[in-house]
């Protein structure tokens, strides 16, 4: 049995509780999480230091402006936290966070994880004239009931993964009967069993009701067949990927903010993708046109090749696509497929070797053949 | 290109454009390729798809009857895909680059700062009457192109990126041939040269510039009073909207640091941009200390400070095309925000980027007598 905290109050206000008195006793040095930043709503990640600070704090605020991975990376990319810091995170964020530490993008010492079973975001479209906030009500009530909110990300609706592997603790927001009164936090680690020492609320054993989860489960499954099947329509061969990717217009946007794609210099974007006139000409005597910028394709095609393996469907290049290409569905879908072939789930475990990067002689005998 | 100062008569030629004015410069392209003036043409063309259009290198004449010269959007700044062909030199091709005034003047910037070798290349230019906001034009290409003509008809702006609306520089001849529609007669269109080797183009093709563009003239300068007008209004709303500290954070509280904009201006030619690079990187202490002063940092930091970097790095050079905004998927006005400050700095040098590729970026190029008004501040 896996322990567990009830706090009498709602999720959003139970966290804020729950993270001023790590703050206020000292427990963390800072803590990282969603804030209302201005006055017209905007929403970003904050390191907040002061408790009373907290009180502007969305940590569960159903958007996600840049994956917590990135920036968690960016937080520890030059040594670990100097001092403790929670950090409240969606699951796909704390994934997305363990493949970059694979990757030494990153360190986990110092940070203490909280993250919730995650009823998805909406597109950051949405928060730019306020439908976000509008839509409060309406997205909490679904995630009470188990539902899957309308209007969410696609990324979000075919998500399955919406539990944490690693965190510390785990807010339990799907399926919360009595979510303005009262919520449960799951201890998970002896470092959150040690960090919730001393917090208001009933101490219980209990375990995440895992039939009520493999419900919602089920019908996040049903949703994600349905963009999988769209996108399989579409990818026929190369004359689908043209038509898909043909309104690409090489801003990279995908790239920058997926929290996989580290580099600081993309191969795309560096000297030996760049083309000579040589190459125009060359290209020109066997077509007679040539796309320019050329590689629209190639570099979709690379980074899939480059990231496939770690994609964990943050959903991010969704989001940030200027010209609306379902760069998520597509990648989410190759990745799981390279993924299930070593069978490996990106950021579920950071002791579980990138399959890329791991020799094994007895594997892929058939291929050889 | 040896620019001459006087676009005056002797300059143009006034072209029959029974077929259409699309068509009749296609042909006109055409007839250039025939007899070897261009070995190539840099036009946008429409993708398979039809939901966009693409610079295309067309060498295979037959497909030039494809070729866009206004497309209804800008999918990527014309001077981006003269430097992909042209940045590592000016290869063998002869090529006649056929853009926008502001995709021309953004390629001269881009010469001015070695990104571009235009020995080869030929750049001609149309009357734009602006381009669609791409987010409008996505949600229904096909009717959307429809709407686009009707309003190039009437030369209507109402409906284009407001960047566009407010542009009193959508007829400047920046390049070697223009293209004039307004004040043309019906079926007809100017062809104005506005350097030498516009000049040797007509040359080969017979083209005799002895026309008069007065009417061309005439129509453009109400066409770039009126913008102008409307360019000083909006411009102020937009100044006491963002003016000042606390709103122009504000204004950029929904940056989420993708720099789209970065990579769609034509002008930010960095390969690694400063605010990408190990600069700006920092262990987590120093972090922590700004988070403790403050009780609580955004994270990442520095967002706004990015846009002001990027302001004082391109903005002598900002064309105000607008890609910036077009690829801003949080909706900031990036586009009005740096055309606004561009104005003002360039004013400052008496400087109109991409105006004249002989005149040099002011930042490089030492004047004693200039800006003592600013010295004097300090003493």
């Amino acid at each position: 049995m896996t322990k567990a905290l009830k706090i009498n109050k709602s999720a959003e206000q139970g966290v804020i509780e729950f993270l001023k008195a790590l703050l206020e006793n000292g427990k963390v040095k800072g803590v990282f999480a969603l804030k209302k930043i201005s006055n017209d709503g905007a929403v970003a990640y904050s390191l907040i230091t002061k408790p009373n600070e907290l009180d502007n704090a969305v940590p569960f605020y159903p958007l996600m402006p840049v994956n917590a991975g990135k920036l968690l990376s960016r937080f520890t990319l030059k040594g670990s936290s100097i001092g403790p810091v929670a950090a409240v995170v969606k699951p796909c964020e704390l994934r997305a966070f363990i493949e970059l530490v694979k990757r030494e993008q990153g360190s986990l010492e110092n940070l203490f994880f909280i993250s919730s079973t995650c009823g998805g975001v909406y597109p950051l479209k949405m928060s730019v004239n306020g439908t976000v906030e509008k839509n409060l009500t309406k997205y909490w009530d679904a995630v009470k009931k188990g539902e899957i909110s309308a209007d969410l990300r696609s990324a979000c609706k075919g998500c399955t993964e919406f539990m944490p592997y690693t965190a510390d603790v785990t807010f339990d927001l799907i399926g919360n009967n009595d979510p303005d009164k009262q919520c449960v936090v799951f201890l998970n680690t002896k470092k959150g069993e040690e960090f919730a020492k001393g917090m208001k609320g009933e101490f219980l054993k209990k375990e995440l009701d895992r039939k009520k989860l493999d419900k919602f489960k089920s019908k996040r499954e049903v949703e994600k067949k349905k963009l999988f099947d769209e996108i399989d329509a579409k990818m026929n061969g190369m004359d689908g990927l043209i038509d898909i990717f043909g309104r690409c217009i090489g801003c990279h946007g995908c790239m920058r903010v997926c929290p996989i794609c580290y580099c600081k210099l993309c191969e795309f974007e560096s000297p030996d993708s760049e083309y000579k006139p040589s190459n125009y000409e060359s290209d020109l005597k066997k077509r007679g046109g040539v796309r320019v910028p050329p590689g629209t394709i190639y570099y979709q095609l690379g980074r899939l090749t480059h990231i496939g393996i770690s994609c964990v469907g943050c959903g991010a290049c969704d989001d940030v696509c200027p010209v609306d290409i379902p760069v998520s569905i597509i990648f989410k879908k190759v990745g799981e497929s390279v993924q299930k072939m070593f069978d490996y789930i990106p950021g579920r475990d950071v002791d579980e070797d990138i399959p890329l990067i791991t020799f094994e002689k007895e594997e892929f005998a058939e291929i050889e053949e | 290109m040896s620019k001459s100062k006087d676009n005056s008569d002797g300059k143009a030629a006034v072209i029959s454009a029974k077929a259409g004015v699309k068509e009749s410069i296609i042909d006109f392209l055409k007839k250039a390729m025939d007899k070897g003036v261009f070995d190539a043409v840099l036009i946008p063309m429409r993708v398979p798809a039809g939901d966009s259009f693409a610079y295309v290198l067309i060498k295979d004449k037959t497909l030039l009857k494809d070729g866009v010269p206004l497309s209804p959007i800008m999918s990527v700044q014309g001077a981006k895909a003269v430097s992909s062909v042209t940045r590592l030199g000016k290869g063998k091709m002869k090529i006649a680059a056929v853009m926008r005034p502001c995709e021309i003047r953004a390629t001269i910037e881009l010469s001015k700062l070695g990104q571009t070798d235009l020995e080869n290349t030929t750049l001609i230019s149309m009357d734009c009457p602006g381009v669609l906001p791409m987010s409008d034009f996505l949600i229904d290409p096909e009717k959307n192109i429809k709407i686009f003509n009707e309003a190039v008809q009437k030369w209507d702006d109402a409906i284009m990126r407001p960047v566009c609306q407010i542009c009193d520089k959508s007829s400047m001849i920046a390049g070697d041939i223009h293209i004039g529609t307004l004040g043309a007669k019906k079926d007809t269109f100017f062809i104005i040269s506005n350097s030498q080797k516009g000049n040797d183009v007509m040359d080969k093709l017979d083209i005799v510039l002895k026309d008069s563009i007065d009417s061309w003239q005439a129509k453009v300068k109400n066409i770039t009073e009126e913008k102008h007008k409307k360019r000083e209004k909006n411009l102020k709303d937009l100044k006491s909207k963002i003016g000042g500290l606390d709103n122009l954070l504000d204004t950029f509280s929904q940056c989420i640091n993708c720099h789209n904009c970065m990579k769609a201006c034509p002008i930010c030619y960095c390969r690694l941009c400063y605010f990408d690079s190990d600069k700006v990187k920092h262990p987590s202490e120093d972090y922590l200390q700004r988070a403790e002063i403050k009780g609580s940092i955004r994270f990442l930091p520095d967002t706004t400070l990015f846009q002001m970097g990027r302001m004082m790095h391109m903005s002598l050079s900002c064309v105000s095309c607008g890609a910036c905004e077009d690829a801003c998927p949080m909706s900031i006005p990036v586009a009005q925000i740096f055309s606004m400050i561009a104005d003002e700095i360039q004013g400052l040098f008496d400087y109109v980027s991409g105006r004249d590729l002989d005149e040099p970026v002011p930042l490089v190029a030492y004047k004693e007598e200039e800006l003592h008004e600013v010295e004097d501040a300090n003493d």
